[in-house]
């Protein structure tokens, strides 16, 4: 077990120094070239002295590679992630200012997620093409098909606008808290980013138990004579789970794009918005800052979902731990 | 809303009436591609979700032509009345830059279409070769190509799209290049998986103990024998492609005016659902969703005739 981790950890570290150089050469390859910045922060107007400056002042007379090093032992020796162009503020700050937002958003529409399809996908399986399943499969359908915005904004106008029983945003300060102190107002946003997430994912859930209900291991369990609800319990779900824990894994990128769909609709200033607004401005150290932080959180979730796989599924700790 | 790569789309069981298509269709000698196609005619909801997307795509490409409307011209609308309710004169009234709502929803369409297929397109190609050529080299190669892969599935879609966006160009050819060149990650990985288990398999070991060599061994062996996961996500990558650019269009980032598409034309009737303007996003929500239905109910329906495993069950 241990030197599986340890091979992975290995491994996302690799794929995180792919990360960082992808996207710290993107900006280079932009028409305007790497001082495209200084026009952002300086105006478009500004004058090629102030624009050579400003260059030199931010290390743009380095070449590339001296550049890429600089940053990589900035990041990984000293533990800074820079400081942004636009905003007065260190990208750790924005970081930490942002971050727990999203992270409340996000996490508390997985685990509704989770609780939602997982039994959903089970009850579908197990009355496969009645007519709850058939309805189920249609909604999640529409719901699949509906892009994110478009379910934010008619929820939006039904229940804070034409039934005006919700708020139509959730506290704009920026206090990590917010949504305990004032869980109302985030119940339309979680709800959004639950529904697409349940559309997304029960229709898997849904295939994942039949496949395994055709088994045969369960039919060796029905002949025993186990109930419907056992076999379903001990010997579906539980197989089932493997698959559905690493899909959970795959869905953690997926989650944050929906989230920024959800941010920027409730007016909820989260990670996504930040993100959108230095990649306008082109605030490259804060785009970077946030995509590493945001590759490292996938992995980590990736890595936990493969441990946890491990621990549901000994068949798999047995060849990992082996290897 | 796409928030799951393709790789994971989840597996339908084909009925019994289809299993007994495939038995009956045993007993003579039909080529595979006729059963496959009776498997698949059989199921009624996926001759449906076709007939509509034909219609829909002729719609699309053909109203326009037969029955101009201005789509472009701003300041000829300046005569028109802006946000019009549905009349004689215009079945769907006017959007609130004065464009007939019925003939912007076809002219959305084709930008919509024509960049969903050409995205899925790329994605098809760039993911099959990718995954092929991983798969098939194996051993440190195989690493590498996955670690890369590793690194662009842990960087969020959807923002890794708004910045090459924003740092490169707006033009409706690169949001095309790369919607699809960012879309392949997960075709890349199922292929991958297809060429992984098909080279180990006793016909291919055969083939390479002749003496064939490993482009001919992709080219015969691998890639028929993989077409059904090639032609399913590549359908699903279709879906996403239209769903990625609505996404788009919502942040200002789709088809720039005066042309459009139906994520612009949807994030534009949004804000218009508080005054009432109906017609300016019901009719073509329903319009866009039954689409990404139809082309996602096409590639299960599809997997379902591809799949041989499920058909010994």
């Amino acid at each position: 077990m241990f030197a599986y981790v340890l091979r992975r950890l290995v491994q996302a570290f690799f794929v995180l120094m792919i990360v960082m150089l992808v996207t710290f050469t993107l900006p280079y390859l932009q028409p305007d070239g790497i001082l495209a910045p200084a026009y952002a922060v300086l105006g478009t107007h500004s004058s090629p002295a102030n624009v050579a400056h400003w260059g030199l002042q931010n290390g743009m007379d380095h070449p590339y590679w001296v550049r890429f090093w600089n940053y990589v032992v900035q990041v990984f020796v000293h533990f800074n992630l820079g400081h942004s162009y636009k905003q007065n503020l260190s990208v750790w700050g924005i970081i930490s200012l942002y971050v727990p937002r999203t992270i409340w958003l996000a996490t508390s529409s997985l685990f509704l997620t989770i609780v939602i399809a997982i039994p959903l996908g089970i009850f579908q399986a197990s009355r496969r093409n009645s007519t709850v399943d058939y309805a189920a499969t249609g909604t999640a359908f529409i719901l699949y098909g509906m892009p994110l915005f478009l379910l934010c904004m008619l929820s939006l106008q039904a229940f804070a606008f034409s039934w005006p029983h919700l708020p139509a945003q959730p506290p704009s300060g920026v206090a990590p808290w917010a949504m305990f102190t004032d869980p109302v107002g985030f119940i339309l946003p979680v709800m959004c980013l639950t529904l697409a997430g349940v559309a997304a994912l029960s229709r898997y859930m849904r295939g994942t138990v039949l496949e395994v209900l055709v088994q045969d291991y369960v039919r060796t369990a029905r002949a025993k004579g186990c109930s419907n609800k056992r076999v379903l319990m001990r010997h579906a779900f539980r197989n089932a789970m493997g698959p559905i824990v690493t899909i959970l894994g795959l869905y953690l990128p997926g989650l944050l794009g929906g989230a920024l769909i959800v941010e920027s609709v409730f007016n909820y200033s989260g990670l996504g918005i930040q993100t959108v607004n230095a990649a306008t401005n082109l605030d490259i150290p804060t785009v970077l800052g946030i995509t590493l932080l945001v590759s490292i959180l996938t992995m980590m979730g990736n890595l936990l979902a493969d441990i946890m796989l491990g621990v549901v599924n000994p068949r798999i700790r047995i060849e990992g731990s082996a290897k | 809303m796409t928030l799951l790569p393709e790789a994971l789309e989840p597996t339908i069981g084909v009925d019994a009436m289809a299993l007994d298509v495939a038995v009956n269709a045993a007993d003579e000698i039909v080529p595979m591609w006729k059963q496959r196609l009776k498997i698949f005619a059989h199921n009624k909801l996926a001759l449906a979700s076709v007939a509509y997307l034909i219609l829909i795509t002729a719609a699309c490409f053909l109203v326009p032509i037969l029955h101009p409307t201005n789509q472009t011209n701003q300041a000829l609308n300046l005569t028109v009345r802006w946000n019009a309710p549905p009349s004689a004169h215009h079945w769907l009234g006017t959007d609130s830059a004065g464009f007939d709502e019925l003939g912007r929803i076809f002219y959305g369409g084709e930008y919509s279409l024509t960049l969903g297929v050409l995205a899925g397109m790329i994605t098809i190609v760039v993911g099959t070769l990718y995954g092929m050529v991983a798969g098939f080299a194996g051993g440190v190669v195989d690493g590498f190509m996955m670690r890369i892969l590793d690194a662009f599935l842990s960087i969020p879609y959807l923002f890794l799209l708004i910045a090459l966006i924003t740092l490169f160009s707006r033009s409706t050819t690169f949001l095309i290049i790369i919607i699809g060149v960012t879309g392949w990650w997960g075709n890349a990985r199922i292929i991958r998986g297809d060429a992984l288990l098909i080279r180990q398999l006793e016909y291919t070991q055969a083939a390479t103990a002749m003496g064939a060599s490993r482009w001919h061994i992709i080219r015969r062996h691998v890639f028929p024998n993989s077409i059904s996961n090639i032609v399913t996500t590549g359908t699903f990558a279709v879906a996403d492609a239209i769903l990625a650019l609505s996404a788009l269009g919502f942040l200002g980032l789709g088809i720039q005016t005066p042309q459009t598409d139906w994520g612009t034309m949807l994030q534009n009737g949004t804000t218009q659902i508080s005054n009432g303007f109906w017609w300016e996003i019901y009719p073509l929500a329903t319009v866009f969703i039954l689409v990404i239905v139809a082309i996602n109910y096409i590639g299960d329906a599809m997997r379902d005739a591809f799949e041989v495993r499920l058909l010994e069950r």
